[in-house]
């Protein structure tokens, strides 16, 4: 009989012990796992967002959010100046604003309104309806909404909208201006119970009372193939030191330097805490499973087993309690996360689209690892145990008792 | 006193030019304004309450003016801002005003980014913000009433750290029931012993249940001890770490009650439940061997 047999049929035998030894495993596994999708599934998720939309560069007039700092001055100039390097393909400006609508029985909705003047790519998916397609002047003004929005309003594509921008209902003293819903869209940074709307940038600068200024929140830029990201960023920030260029590799270590640092923090402080736990229970189980054994494994030892092979049991017993618990970890860390996620997901602002535990096989990894890291270490003691363990004294110890 | 905010990345820069100028002999003549710095950007470029810096509203440098610092503040801790460099400096309003006066716009010297006002009455913000709002066309007037609770963020962590905390209280359940059955397993015969001599099952059960109360009374204190004393390593870290005065980890009595009133029922109930397959054997069948 090999020694993962034995292994096994000395687990087997006492199934009660084996079984919580197994379920603790699992639990705290579950709580590892977890823990390292969260490492890192900010990041992850945030770049992945951050790349949906076609742009690499993102710049801003300070290092403030965009919409919560200084706008871009002068924008239109920045954006034709930045348009014309030969290092950049495409340059989007956005405006970011409030605006509010009234529903069905008067019911006063405030949503999220972005003017902006799109290129070939867009910073959203049309579901329904379609595009910006007219150019700015032809009829009413183009608007796409989100699906909540058309919800809200009981609208769908080729409705009429009517909003008054800057500000919550009744909050705002701008006339109310009058746009036909071109298409739904999906829009990626959408909260889930986020209303928003999204016109051409001069009529957005109407509604919102601002048609004097020429400002931007933000100037999406997209580098040219070929000439990569990093020589895009270069020659915007040569071009124009007074403002912020960012790749999306520098918002997200930015993001990972300031907003995210705390989930990372108590991930590493709770996967830390989750290993000594698994290390003090494996420990305690097999110490205690030894020291019930000793007349046993002597006896063993007397009929022939080498001191090498009752020590390899041990660690096989340990190595098999832990890839139990382990594999059953991982659909228990899975459910758990999924419950984890919606608790975190109420947190207000933050876009559908970001998820705070993301898989990574990198993850599955550093989990066995750790889990088998684990095993060996709380095998270390109950080994030394039985490979110090005095065969005659044991055996003539459990005669007389 | 009135005083104004601004923040990093625009003071990062005039402040190297700052001391450039400082070094220099042309200082000036009158006593430069007084402004007050927070700690963090004091420490960072190096700076002290009496030095004169200059400062400028424009990055490149250009326009700027002396200050002299008269003092150090530590900026009201806000988890918000957990993990950015807490580099300002608090300016008298006509002071700023002046500094980034933009002179192709004749109402920047009228132009002020934001005005907080204090009502008699709290409850009249909404009428009067709208009210204020039909007044004055373009301006965006909110009453500073909190989030909704349920979405407030630090509710969310909360509720985050609760159910952290529930899978930590199941997995160390687990932990327990498994040591407490290797234990009353290894009490087997002292069990069997005390039932030959007549005590009766009842009598055992009181025993056992009193020996967990004990056991759970101790290693909760114990935990609750353990928390304190770590509470001060843990906030000294994360203070260092994130470079503010934010309290990270606060053990109060009401945490410490309730950690009690988990602990001890969990602890007691271990014990009972794994005592009691023991004792519903056959006395004999405990005693043989």
């Amino acid at each position: 009989m090999n020694a993962w047999t034995f292994a096994l049929r000395s687990l087997v035998r006492q199934p009660g012990r084996a079984g919580l030894g197994v379920l603790g495993i699992a639990a705290v596994g579950a709580l590892l796992f977890d823990m390292l999708l969260l490492s890192r599934g900010l990041v992850v998720s945030l770049k992945n967002l951050l790349d949906s939309a076609g742009f690499d560069v993102r710049v801003v007039a300070s290092e403030s959010p965009p919409g919560t700092g200084p706008r871009v001055r002068q924008a239109a100039a920045a954006v034709a100046a930045i348009a014309r390097l030969r290092e950049v393909d495409e340059v989007v400006p956005l405006l970011f604003g409030e605006a509010s609508a009234t529903g069905p029985g008067g019911v006063a909705l405030k949503l999220n309104f972005t003017g902006v003047d799109p290129g070939a790519r867009r910073p959203w998916r049309i579901l329904e309806g379609q595009d910006f397609g007219s150019p700015v002047g032809e009829g009413m003004p183009p608007l796409i909404v989100n699906r909540n929005l058309a919800k809200a309003l009981g609208v769908s594509a080729g409705s009429e909208a009517t909003l008054r921008g800057g500000g919550a209902q009744g909050l705002s003293a701008l006339p109310p201006a009058h746009f036909r819903i071109v298409g739904i869209g999906a829009f990626p940074f959408d909260e889930a119970s986020a209303l928003t709307a999204v016109t051409r940038l001069a009529d957005f600068r109407r509604a919102c009372g601002l048609e004097d200024r020429d400002e931007a929140d933000l100037l999406l830029v997209s580098s040219r193939e070929g000439q990569g990201t990093a020589a895009a960023v270069k020659a915007i920030r040569a071009l124009r030191p007074d403002l912020h260029s960012f790749s999306n590799e520098e918002l997200v270590a930015l993001f990972e330097q300031a907003g995210f640092s705390y989930f990372r923090q108590i991930s590493t402080v709770l996967s830390s805490v989750t290993l000594v736990f698994g290390f003090l229970l494996i420990t305690v189980l097999l110490t205690v499973s030894v020291n019930q054994r000793f007349a046993e494994i002597a006896a063993l030892r007397a009929l022939g087993f080498s001191r090498a092979r009752v020590v390899v049991d041990v660690l096989c017993q340990s190595v098999l309690l832990v890839g139990i618990g382990g594999l059953v970890s991982l659909p228990l860390g899975l459910g758990l996360s999924i419950w984890l996620e919606s608790i975190l997901h109420a947190m207000p602002e933050v876009p559908v689209s970001i998820h705070f535990f993301v898989f990574q096989p990198r993850a599955l990894v550093l989990h066995t690892l750790l889990l088998f890291l684990t095993a060996v270490l709380a095998a270390l003691y109950p080994m030394r145990l039985v490979a110090r363990l005095p065969i005659v004294s044991t055996l003539r110890s459990e005669v007389i008792t | 006193l009135v005083v104004a905010r601004i923040r990093s990345g625009l003071l990062l820069v005039t402040f190297g030019l700052a001391t450039t100028l400082q070094a220099s002999p042309g200082s000036p003549a009158a006593e430069p304004a007084s402004i007050l710095v927070s700690r963090q950007l004091l420490e960072k470029e190096r700076l002290s309450v009496g030095n004169v810096v200059w400062l400028a509203g424009d990055a490149s440098g250009a326009g700027a003016q002396p200050f002299r610092i008269v003092g150090a503040y530590e900026p009201t801790p806000d988890p918000q801002h957990l993990g950015s460099p807490w580099l300002e400096a608090r300016l008298h309003l006509p002071d700023l005003i002046r500094l980034t006066n933009d002179g192709s716009d004749p109402a920047s010297t009228e132009s002020v980014g934001a005005v907080n006002v204090r009502l008699v009455d709290p409850n009249d913000a909404t009428a009067f913000a709208r009210e204020l709002a039909a007044r004055l066309p373009g301006l965006i007037v909110r009453p500073t009433t909190p989030p909704p609770v349920a979405r407030d963020p630090f509710v969310v962590l909360e509720r985050f750290h609760l159910a952290i905390a529930l899978v930590t209280v199941a997995a160390s359940s687990i932990f327990l029931l498994a040591l407490m059955v290797m234990l009353v397993d290894e009490r087997r015969e002292m069990v069997a012993i005390l039932r030959l001599l007549g005590l009766r099952r009842r009598r055992i059960l009181t025993q056992v249940f009193f020996e967990g109360l004990l056991i759970s009374v101790a290693g909760a204190a114990f935990g609750v001890l353990l928390a304190v004393l770590l509470q001060g390593a843990f906030n000294r870290f994360f203070q260092w770490h994130y470079d503010t005065a934010l309290v990270f980890v606060r053990i109060t009595p009401q945490i410490a009650r309730r950690s009690v009133m988990v602990a001890v029922p969990l602890g007691i109930m271990t014990s009972v439940v794994s005592s009691w397959g023991l004792l519903r054997r056959e006395v004999l069948s405990l005693a043989r061997r």
